[in-house]
């Protein structure tokens, strides 16, 4: 008797055990790629600190502009500092940035969609005609617009560049939920929350949100895949934050001057860039497929 | 009935830019700092500084120098840059005018390159041409402009010097000059839309290709060529201009990026000058410009929608 009941248990743990495993390798191969790619952006991130050959600020590690060697595995900078430990040292600080600044419009532009979709009248009028206003600017008008309105004093500051990020998401995702928002307040369950005499909060919070999960994780992924580039650029034209921080958009700029002689120096942070941004956009694109949704990247 | 819809999003459209406007003036004119000692320089006496200020109205409250600067912008008069005291319409309109162009041409490229790539991906369904195509469109979304923009500088003006590496126009001579200065920011501009409209345009073929009337077609006996020039293309447009109207959007704000990897002197190269000189009359004027083409693009993209599809024509 005791046998079989444990040997039973033994068998549906096996189970359970194959079940997870299976399920992960029936998950889309891309998203298994792009899960891997950010896996190891994660290690990267957590760890560089400890194992890069010279600090990320560290002048005269070299002549100016060497080509890679054992000593310096991508070359040195126009300082002479180790772009190898700088495109390392330079990962946390892009993930840092670029996945805040995502959430921080996810929750907000969430909040405000499913609020306004399922509020609805004039709340939703005025709160999705300023949405509409704030689209109308291009993104990258409207982020510079920002940065300069902000001023010299909090130019550069990771605050600054989370908030602009932020801002200039978040109207883009409130108008996705409450697309979303405006589809479920017909629905039966909430209608029957409504009747229970639940609050705003608790409607959206138990019976909107676990329903729109699906969006905003999608959103969040497609933003979250654009974030970093948005974080290059403004590096790139020396507008987002300041040397020396390795923030790679910068790096790109700051030794572009001599792509001739030392190629590795601009394209070892561009393609650190663009394989974070792949495998952003792969995992996105997976989930999206999972939750049988398309990405739709605007 | 189609004429009120398109009319009532051209009002809309109005309001919006009118909005637009007041934020650029708000963003721009709370730049921090005293205008007056940033121009005239920290010796500049008190007076001067004041009779500067009351020349840009700057001691006005800013609902008042909203309302002064609105009505100029109405008449085509943007005030005076704050940095060199020129007309603004003098130092803005000929960066508009690089600016147009390399739109142009970058659009000009666009069109047959994503029509082309997206027919072949749809014709090569799941196929090795397919895989390719799609796997270069998912590496180019990947890839930020400043990113493509430099590799082209340097395989194509480093290594193989077809190109030059910054495109000044401005010392250009002649059309052909011109057209070989602008050719890699045009590329560069195109690559970064034709990934995104490759992609749905291939999907949208699919989608008519596997439709009733096409399999009939096809079942009839008419070459696949004819199929898809006749059938599935023109079907498949439709929702795909609205993908182009978006891009042309894009275009007008993902130019300040490629123009600044190539030094190109358009208006996004202006830009950011001015943000790093404090410029704020500049700025406001840029932007405005960016945000009025963004929304009449985006217009056309609605109208052309509200035009093309009959279920919106008739509801």
């Amino acid at each position: 008797m005791d046998t079989t009941i444990s040997s039973k248990n033994v068998t549906a743990k096996k189970t359970r055990a194959f079940g997870l495993l299976s399920r992960i390798r029936r998950l889309p191969r891309g998203m298994l790629i792009g899960a891997g790619i950010l896996v190891f952006y994660l290690f990267v991130a957590l760890t560089g600190d400890y194992w890069t050959p010279y600090d990320y600020n560290q002048v005269g590690t070299g002549k100016p502009f060497e080509k890679p060697s054992s000593e310096h595995l991508l070359g040195t900078d126009q300082l002479g500092r180790d772009v190898f430990s700088r495109v390392v040292e330079g990962t946390d600080i892009v993930l840092y940035l670029a996945l805040t600044s995502t959430l921080l419009a996810t929750i907000i532009g969430g909040v405000l969609g499913l609020v306004s979709g399922f509020v609805g009248g004039w709340f939703d009028q005025v709160a999705m005609r300023v949405v509409d206003i704030v689209i109308s600017i291009p993104f990258l008008v409207l982020g510079l617009l920002l940065i300069s309105a902000a001023g010299p004093e909090l130019a550069g500051s990771f605050q600054l560049l989370i908030f602009v990020i932020a801002f200039v998401y978040a109207p883009r995702i409130a108008r996705m939920t409450r697309a979303v928002a405006i589809d479920l307040v017909t629905r039966d369950f909430v209608t029957a929350a409504r009747t229970r005499g639940e609050s705003i909060w608790s409607i959206v919070w138990h019976e909107l949100l676990p329903n729109a999960t699906g969006v905003i994780l999608v959103e969040l992924g497609v933003r979250a895949g654009y974030a970093p580039i948005f974080v290059g650029a403004l590096g790139f034209l020396g507008l987002g934050v300041r040397p020396p921080i390795p923030e790679w958009g910068l790096m790109i700029s700051e030794n572009r001057p001599a792509i001739v002689s030392a190629p590795m120096a601009v394209f070892a942070p561009a393609l650190a860039l663009a394989v974070l941004v792949i495998g952003l956009n792969l995992f996105t694109d997976g989930m999206a497929r999972l939750l049988g949704r398309t990405a739709i990247n605007v | 009935m189609i004429i009120r819809m398109i009319l009532s999003r051209l009002a809309l459209a109005i309001v919006t830019l009118f909005a637009v406007s007041i934020i650029i003036f708000w963003t721009a004119e709370i730049l921090p700092g005293d205008i007056a000692a940033r121009v005239l320089g920290r010796e500049a006496t008190e007076e001067a500084k004041a009779a500067f200020r009351k020349r840009l109205n700057l001691d006005r409250p800013v609902a008042e120098r909203y309302a002064i600067w609105l009505s100029g912008v109405l008449r085509g008069d943007f005030g005076k840059a704050l940095s060199s005291q020129r007309e603004i319409s003098e130092v803005v309109g000929p960066r508009l005018r690089n600016t147009l162009f390399l739109a142009t041409y970058a659009f000009l490229l666009y069109i047959p390159v994503t029509v082309i790539l997206s027919i072949l991906a749809a014709t090569h369904r799941e196929r090795f041409l397919d895989g390719v195509i799609s796997s270069l469109t998912l590496i180019g979304l990947s890839l930020p402009e400043f990113v493509v923009g430099t590799a082209l500088i340097y395989i194509f003006a480093v290594n193989f010097k077809i190109f030059p590496v910054m495109s000044l126009i401005q010392t250009s001579k002649s059309f052909i000059d011109s057209i070989r200065l602008t050719t890699l920011p045009a590329i560069t501009l195109m690559i970064a839309m034709a990934v995104y409209s490759i992609r749905m345009l291939r999907d949208n073929l699919i989608e008519v290709l596997d439709s009733e009337y096409v399999r009939m077609a096809t079942l009839k006996g008419m070459p696949r060529r004819r199929v898809v020039s006749a059938h599935a293309l023109p079907n498949s447009l439709v929702p795909a201009l609205n993908t182009m109207a978006l891009n042309i959007a894009y275009l007008i704000g993902g130019v300040v990026i490629v123009e600044q990897v190539f030094v190109y002197p358009g208006l996004g190269t202006l830009l950011v000058e001015s943000i790093f000189l404090r410029d704020a009359p500049v700025i406001e004027a840029i932007a405005l410009i960016v945000s009025t083409f963004y929304i009449l693009a985006n217009l056309f993209a609605d109208v052309m929608g509200i035009v093309l599809n009959p279920k919106l024509r008739t509801s």
